[in-house]
């Protein structure tokens, strides 16, 4: 724990963050749901990457064994009209192990032409997506960034205009750290433009 | 709702393990008192596999109506006039009582109220005056879709 704080503590610095203890996001994303409190500890905020604002933090909670992500936290208020959930979900990944219902909320597989998308990540998204809106979303540009430049375990989530980048680490360094707000960024850029649109 | 993967497998599992047990002590020669009991255990997994096939099926009949309407259907707003909570969850998900202002294109407003079982994290967003995407059938306005 102590390292993380080093981590966390020198990757504030660089980048110029206010470094805080701990900060209780709230229920925004599912991931976020699957810790009791839904807090990151240690945090820090302030601009993460290019022109965008958020929140990077480790977010640690037992559900029958400990998992451990590293977060990214930032607003793309536009989105919720456009796409209220969207989930890109390297494939494999697993958030719990103790419980596992038959029965989930309606959500709709997005199915895209890229194999190495495909492969990488499992995306769906709220049903009643407009179809047209979805494909320029996800276009070649971000298709192929997706596919090749994010973190090996970066997934995001996009939850009513909250997006949360993520990757699975115990402490992934200051430069682990850089590039999930890299990615996180990015991808949140390139939503909002798109809601722009 | 829907089904997913787990769902399937809990069928399957619950089909096959009952008439596995409800046909195994007869097929292997148990006394009539071993073969009741654990045939009767075996009856009652597969009425649960059974009322699970049922609520999946109706789960899936229910998207493909809503999956019409919104392909066919007119698209307007629902302003969320009050949210309540049942105070009953299905698998870890609240039951929410949404009552709601319903404006849909040629109908006018409609006041009326709907039960969605949501996800936690939805559940949160839903608040006194926000505003969702609806869809209504042109036929019988009174069956929409609520996007959320």
């Amino acid at each position: 724990m102590a390292d993380l704080d080093a981590t966390f503590s020198s990757f504030a610095a660089e980048r110029g963050l206010e470094p805080v203890p701990g900060l209780a996001l709230g229920a925004l994303t599912p991931l976020l749901v699957e810790s009791k409190h839904c807090q990151v500890s240690p945090a820090a905020r302030g601009r993460l990457a290019g022109e965008v604002d958020g929140i990077v933090g480790h977010l640690a909670y037992t559900r029958n064994r400990a998992f451990r992500f590293n977060v990214a936290l930032v607003e793309v208020p536009a989105s919720t009209a456009l796409v209220p959930r969207l989930f890109c979900i390297r494939s494999g990944r697993s958030t719990r192990d103790d419980e596992f219902y038959g029965f989930e909320a309606r959500h709709s597989k997005l199915w895209t032409e890229s194999t190495g998308l495909n492969q990488r990540f499992v995306i769906s998204v709220s049903p009643f997506q407009d179809p047209n809106w979805m494909r320029q979303l996800f276009s070649p540009a971000l298709i192929d960034y997706l596919a090749t430049k994010p973190p090996a375990d970066f997934s995001f989530e996009l939850a009513y205009g909250a997006l949360l980048g993520s990757v699975e680490d115990d402490d992934p360094g200051a430069d682990g750290l850089a590039a999930l707000c890299e990615a996180t960024a990015h991808v949140a850029t390139r939503i909002a433009r798109e809601c722009e649109e | 709702m829907q089904i997913n993967r787990t769902g399937v497998g809990l069928i399957a599992l619950f089909a096959l393990l009952g008439l596995a047990m409800c046909l195994g002590p007869a097929l292997l020669g148990a006394d009539a008192e071993t073969s009741l009991i654990v045939g009767s255990t075996g009856a009652i997994f597969v009425l649960v596999a059974g009322g699970l096939a049922w609520y999946a099926r109706h789960a899936r009949a229910k998207a493909a109506r809503q999956d019409w309407i919104f392909e066919n259907g007119i698209k307007g707003s629902a302003t969320i006039l009050e949210v309540g909570n049942s105070h009953t969850t299905v698998n870890e998900m609240p039951l929410i009582k949404l009552r709601i202002d319903l404006d849909i294109p040629g109908v006018g407003h409609t006041e009326v109220t709907r039960r969605e079982v949501m996800p936690v994290f939805t559940a949160n967003r839903m608040s006194e005056g926000l505003v969702l995407p609806a869809y209504a059938n042109p036929e019988n306005p009174a069956e929409f879709v609520l996007v959320w």
